[in-house]
Order: C-alpha cells, then sequence, then structure tokens
C-alpha cells in the first residue's frame, strides 16, 4: 500500500473525475505540500478516489475562498478542461500552459512500469529480435563461475511475453542429454545473445522437439 | 512413436485429474511450465521413482524408497535413498577408464544418492529454470543395515554430509546446483557444467 501511494499521487492529480462540480477538479491541481499528503492519505483510506477527492476538496473550499479574495496577481490562463468555468482558474498560480494531458488510466500502469524497465534494461545491452525456431548463443555470467563467462547455444523452443520477465527457452542436447533451459531475456546476468541461424518451423512453441531423435536438437 | 504418444498423453491426463489436489499449487505458480493437457508435468522424485545412476560405482538403475527432503519429494540436488534395481555385472567393464569399483554396489543394495539431473524444472535466483530430459542419480553411500545405534549414526552421518561419492567418474551434464548442496567432488568430476 506504501508503494501504491506513489503511484497514486502522480495518478491521482491527473484524475479529474467526471463530476458536475467544478471546485472538485481544481482542488486537485492546487500543488501545495501539505495538500498532496493529506490528499493521498484520503485516497488511500477511501476505496474510490472519486470520494477521496470530494472530501479533498471541502477542506479546500475555505482556501479557495480565501485565495480569490486575495489573489489578483496569478491570473493564469490556464488551458482547463471544459467542464471546469468560471471562477477557480485564477487559483492555478505554479501550474504552467499544459495542454490537456491524457489520464493514464490504473490499469495501464503495470504496463508502462514494465515499459520503462524494459528501456533501463535496453540501454545496458540491446536485446535482438529473437524468434522461436532461432538458433542463438548466450553468453551468461554466473556468479558461482566467476572466471568466465559460460555459453549456452541452442533452439528457442518458445517465448514468453510478460513485459520484463519475457523469456525464452533453449533446447539443446549436452553430453548425450537433452537441456532445457529458460532465461529471462532482460536479465543483467545475459551478457550477449547472438542469432545464429534460424530454422524454418510452423509453431510458436516447439515442445514437439522433446520426443524427437536427439539428433533435432543438437548444435555444434 | 504414436503409441508411445499416445500413451504419454493419458498418462499426462491421469495425473492431472488424479493430482490436481496436491500440485495445483505447484503447477500455477511454475512459470516455465506448460499447462496444456498434451505434456506431462513433471514433479518430484518420490517413492517408486526410477532413476539413472550415471556414475561408476557398479549400479545401473535405482528406485527411490525415500526422499530425505522436502515431503512432497526430492527435486535436483537433494539426497534419496534408493534401492539398486540394477546394477552392472562384473563382466561388463572391468578394466580401463570405466572399471567398475569391484563389488561396490550390487543389486538390492540401499544407498544415498544425490539427484544431479531432473525432469523437474528447478528455478535459479537470477530468473532462469533449468529442467534435463531425464532423472539420474550419483550414489554418495551405502547405507549399511544395522541395529538402532547404528541407524543413529547414520542419521549423524547424514547431517555431516555426504560430500564424496562413491564412484570415480560421472557421466553427462552437471548442473550448478551442485555447488549450492556443497557437492564438489562431483562438479569437478563432471564432463559438462550446466
Amino acid at each position: 500500500m506504501a508503494t501504491s501511494s506513489h503511484l497514486l499521487l502522480p495518478q491521482a492529480l491527473h484524475m479529474i473525475p467526471r463530476i458536475p462540480s467544478k471546485n472538485l477538479g481544481v482542488s486537485s491541481l492546487i500543488p501545495s505540500v501539505n495538500s498532496r499528503i493529506s490528499l493521498s492519505r484520503v485516497s488511500l483510506n477511501h476505496s474510490s478516489s472519486n470520494v477521496g477527492f470530494a472530501i479533498g476538496s471541502r477542506k479546500r473550499r475555505e482556501f479557495i475562498a480565501k485565495a480569490e479574495e486575495s489573489s489578483t496577481v496569478g491570473e493564469d490562463t490556464e488551458a482547463v478542461p471544459e467542464d471546469v468555468a468560471e471562477t477557480v482558474e485564477d487559483n492555478e498560480v505554479e501550474e504552467a500552459k499544459t495542454p490537456w494531458k491524457p489520464r493514464t488510466k490504473l490499469g495501464d500502469v503495470m504496463g508502462i512500469l514494465n515499459q520503462k524497465a524494459i528501456e533501463v534494461s535496453e540501454k545496458v545491452r540491446p536485446v535482438p529480435e529473437i524468434r522461436t525456431g532461432d538458433i542463438v548463443e548466450i553468453k551468461l555470467e554466473v556468479p558461482e563461475n566467476r572466471r568466465r563467462l559460460s555459453i549456452y547455444k541452442g533452439i528457442v523452443m518458445s517465448r514468453q511475453n510478460a513485459g520484463i520477465h519475457t523469456t525464452i527457452r533453449i533446447r539443446r542436447i549436452i553430453a548425450g542429454i537433452g537441456v532445457e533451459i529458460v532465461f529471462p531475456l532482460y536479465s543483467p546476468n545475459i551478457k550477449e545473445i547472438k542469432v545464429v541461424s534460424h530454422r524454418k518451423v510452423r509453431r510458436a512453441r516447439l515442445y514437439y522437439l522433446r520426443d524427437k531423435l536427439p539428433r533435432l536438437s543438437t548444435f555444434k | 512413436m504414436a503409441a508411445a504418444l499416445a500413451s504419454r498423453l493419458t498418462k499426462g491426463r491421469s495425473l492431472l485429474g488424479g493430482l490436481t489436489n496436491a500440485f495445483s499449487g505447484l503447477v500455477s505458480s511454475s512459470s516455465g511450465s506448460i499447462l496444456s493437457q498434451q505434456q506431462q508435468q513433471r514433479t518430484f522424485i518420490q517413492m517408486g521413482t526410477r532413476l539413472k545412476v550415471v556414475d561408476n560405482s557398479g549400479a545401473k538403475e535405482v528406485m527411490c524408497i525415500q526422499s530425505l527432503r522436502g515431503k512432497k519429494g526430492a527435486r535436483l540436488g537433494d539426497i534419496v535413498i534408493c534401492s539398486v534395481k540394477e546394477s552392472a555385472t562384473k563382466v561388463d567393464v572391468k578394466k580401463g577408464k570405466d572399471a567398475i569399483q569391484k563389488g561396490k554396489v550390487k543389486k538390492g543394495s540401499v544407498v544415498y544418492g544425490v539427484v544431479v539431473r531432473a525432469a523437474m524444472q528447478k528455478g535459479r535466483v537470477d530468473g532462469s529454470q533449468v529442467r534435463f530430459d531425464d532423472n539420474a542419480v550419483v550414489i554418495l553411500g551405502i547405507k549399511e543395515k544395522k541395529t538402532d545405534e547404528k541407524g543413529k549414526e547414520k542419521k549423524q552421518n547424514y547431517k555431516g554430509g555426504f560430500n564424496q561419492p562413491l564412484g570415480t567418474r560421472v557421466f553427462g551434464p552437471v548442473p550448478h546446483e551442485m555447488r549450492l548442496k556443497k557437492q564438489l567432488k562431483i562438479l569437478s568430476l563432471a564432463q559438462h557444467l550446466v
């Protein structure tokens, strides 16, 4: 729950619920530190964010009234959304002229986090395009075997896409015994992935190779 | 080939049907395994499991009679108590590199073994998983049938740790898990480290 509060903060500030009361929307935009913290606490306590905003706004109404009376200086003409109209535009002092940002929905959070993690990993080591049927060579740094990199070669049996934990399953006959290893593609332990060649396959998952002759899974 | 496949299909289905209660947790948690009904769901090494012996201690095939770790059974790297079902006849190899230690392990003897290859996938700390095509053990020591005193002593012996395999050679690939299980001798004898 603690981590979700960090996530909720930017989300909460952008999420302006479409409720016909205009004060609600703007009160969430007021970027004072205290209001952020109390807002997040309120949104934590209540299940729906709408209710949280409502309660927060009630506390802010006095503040807004005072600000309206006193300040005439900080009148920004912000491109505020259509439903917020009259009185409350003067209160946005700090918010620069930001265009209407698309809402990040709660359901997209994991996708965005995964994308960011993949970007970070790609900067360190770019991952080539790997598909089922590729014969790849992977150089892995094993913490137990610190001397040199282990090399794993084999055919890609499957690729499971799961964001940062996208894995490929490599099969090879080693010393007479078939071995399958699942590698997470974006792991920092993997130092190099190289596609050596490609075999034409008509499947996405090559589990039939387990029943076939070892000759088909042998790669020099 | 088709017949073998068909038998495997039915085996897989009955496995899933009969043991869904016990293994549903395992099935849902393992990320690398396939849940489709066409594939065998590989599970632990338990009582009755036949294992291949991959050293030159004299035994060829062993049946697990007790897993010394885990309630459900042994996994890769665990120690099991086995009964030798088939051993190499003395006629086979007597001299040379593969020389079997004379009269070491005979059929019917009860031995301790460490699982070096398991068909069930084993997860590693870096997120990878490894699985082999067969189940194999390396024999560590013979369990002697003695009185209660000796039985207790055997337990102490286990706590001390079986680190020395009985044979002098190990065949086939050996996973890195042996290092964690302190089976360094096996690691050094191995042909290929996975």
